[in-house]
């Protein structure tokens, strides 16, 4: 086994377990960790990739504080009533089995799509990926943002802007944080 | 060693290399403990530790001592998992970020170029703050585990604060990355060498007799990213995390003995990192003032008469640079924690937010556009 192979199946490994304890850990704080561990060997996948940039801003924005706030705002909650509340109930029973139905759905999807992948030889692959001639991939990443599709990325910051605005405006209707319930 | 390891000669090396730079850190670690309470000591006119051993420097290894034999001690209401694990995810961000920072120039013998460095990585900037940026973790797992109010009010304030100076603190580098042109740290540094000199409007204006610091081209990126690191290791006047009138000790409080100690390790490691990197960004890290690696090379050879000799003698100069320029900002470190009081919480998040960011910001842009007008413009 060569050392590419080993990393791909060792990070392959941890992903895949730690995805899965997302879905399958009865403890919230337990699936947030785990997923921020998912976003890490993720990241860790694109460093065998020798998408470094990628990797690195990856760990950053949803290792370091997406998911630091996700965690921050779950040991606020009373977890226990949280999970009284998701247990019982028959909205919450359809809503486990839809979930259910997803989560299979997604995993089905992944193994035929990963099936015919591995059926196409790797000559096929390697010239797919050796067409795009890709050398500096922070340049070539930031020539894509920046210079052929400058207006969807604007557009896209305009759309998080938006989002924040939406967000600071719910928060502060009804009194915001001052209101006595 | 250049790449990461085909030839087992080659991961032999790697580990090796890892390890020493790992023990390194540990191992100024206690020296540090001994400089703040000495250093705090004399800031406040007393004398700090000095019975045990000469200056008080065995004072360390007996606390070692006692911590290792103190009874280890987990709170009922807490999560066990998380209580015994966060002390050791406390060590991992600062050790791995730091083998990144190159701490002298490659050696040369022969058949190999030994970097010394634990690891070259293309993207170094984004690494370093990537996984640093992780120490959020362990410290809401120390809060969140110990199960205690003070515990996990202490974590919320500290990860919530690691956040907001996150922004600033990547913002202010923007302005070296412009200026540079690489995220590489040793390419960084290669651009510092020499005395200073720059192109601009088509002209080259030299002084010799300075050194080609990034000080001198982003005095401002250099005052935001210092500050912006207090923050981050959450050393004063930042500590809101730890403000021991409201908290008792935030989020070590349910902490005793070796765990303690290694967010102490973990603490350490950061003010390490932040030193490395202000060395390296805007004092030119490795190098020796206002002299390229290959005048102080060719200097050790008329010195030693032989180029193996000389090879290592230049790195051994070089790594004294770099630790003479780490030691500094360390010192900085403690003196300004023995010297500021402690912010309080809405000061230290506008502090953060409406100044430090928009500052951040107007740095960026100004470093662009002066790059881009010096560039692209040629008087007479």
């Amino acid at each position: 086994m060569t050392a590419d192979a080993f990393l791909f199946w060792f990070l392959a490994l941890i992903t895949v377990i730690s995805g899965l304890s997302v879905v399958l850990m009865a403890n919230p704080i337990y699936s947030a960790l785990s997923l921020a561990m998912t976003m890490i060997s993720v990241a860790a996948i694109f460093v065998t990739l020798q998408a470094y940039f990628l990797a690195g801003v990856q760990v950053i924005v949803y290792a370091g504080a997406v998911m630091v706030l996700f965690v921050m705002v779950l040991m606020l909650f009373d977890l226990k009533h949280e999970l009284q509340a998701f247990t019982r109930g028959r909205a919450t029973g359809a809503l486990k089995i839809a979930s259910v139905g997803i989560l299979s759905g997604l995993i089905v999807g992944a193994v035929t799509i990963g099936l015919t992948i591995a059926g196409r030889s790797s000559e096929e692959l390697i010239a797919a990926s050796a067409s795009g001639g890709v050398v500096d991939t922070t340049r070539s990443l930031s020539e894509a943002l920046f210079l052929k599709n400058i207006f969807g990325f604007e557009a896209l910051g305009v759309l998080l802007l938006v989002i924040a605005v939406g967000t600071v405006a719910l928060s502060r209707s009804k009194g915001g944080t001052h209101a006595r319930d | 060693m250049t790449s990461m390891g085909i030839t087992g000669f080659e991961i032999v090396i790697n580990a090796v290399k890892l390890l020493i730079i790992f023990l390194l850190m540990v191992q100024a670690v206690p020296i540090l403990v001994w400089l703040e309470r000495r250093g705090s000591g004399f800031i406040q006119n007393r004398f700090g530790p000095n019975r045990v051993g000469p200056l008080g420097l065995v004072q360390l290894l007996a606390d070692a001592v006692k911590f290792l034999t103190k009874e280890d001690f987990a709170p009922d209401k807490g999560n066990r998992f998380m209580f015994y694990a966060a002390p050791v995810f406390a060590l991992i961000p600062g050790a791995v970020a730091f083998m990144a920072i190159p701490l002298s120039v490659p050696l040369k013998t022969p058949e190999h170029v030994f970097l010394i460095q634990g690891y070259d990585i293309n993207v170094g900037i984004v690494f370093i703050l990537g996984v640093s940026s992780l120490a959020a973790y362990t410290i809401l797992m120390a809060g969140w585990g110990s199960g205690s109010k003070f515990s996990l009010m202490g974590a919320l304030r500290a990860s919530a604060q690691i956040i907001s100076y996150e922004l600033a603190l990547g913002l202010s580098i923007v302005g070296i990355i412009l200026l540079y042109g690489t995220f590489n740290l040793t390419e960084m540094i290669q651009a510092q060498h020499g005395g200073l000199s720059f192109k601009a409007f088509g002209y080259t204006l030299a002084a010799s007799w300075l050194p080609n610091w990034g000080i001198f081209y982003q005095p401002l990126g250099m005052i935001l990213f210092f500050a912006a690191t207090f923050a981050e290791s959450n050393r004063l006047p930042f500590d809101l995390a730890e403000g021991e009138a409201e908290l008792v000790a935030g989020f070590h409080t349910e902490y005793g003995g070796f765990k303690m100690l290694m967010f102490f390790i973990g603490e350490y490691a950061h003010m390490m990192i932040a030193s490395g990197l202000m060395a390296t960004f805007f004092f030119g890290g490795y190098s020796i003032w206002n002299l390229t690696p290959q005048e102080v090379y060719n200097w050790c050879y008329g010195l030693v008469g032989s180029e193996q000799l000389a090879n290592v003698l230049s790195v051994l100069l070089h790594f004294v640079s770099f630790s003479i320029k780490l030691a500094i900002f360390l010192w900085i470190f403690i003196q300004v924690r023995w010297t500021l009081p402690r912010f309080r919480y809405d000061q230290l998040m506008d502090l953060g937010w409406k100044t430090m960011l928009p500052w951040a910001l107007g740095n960026t842009i100004a470093t662009a556009v002066i790059i881009f007008a010096t560039t692209y413009f040629v008087i007479g």
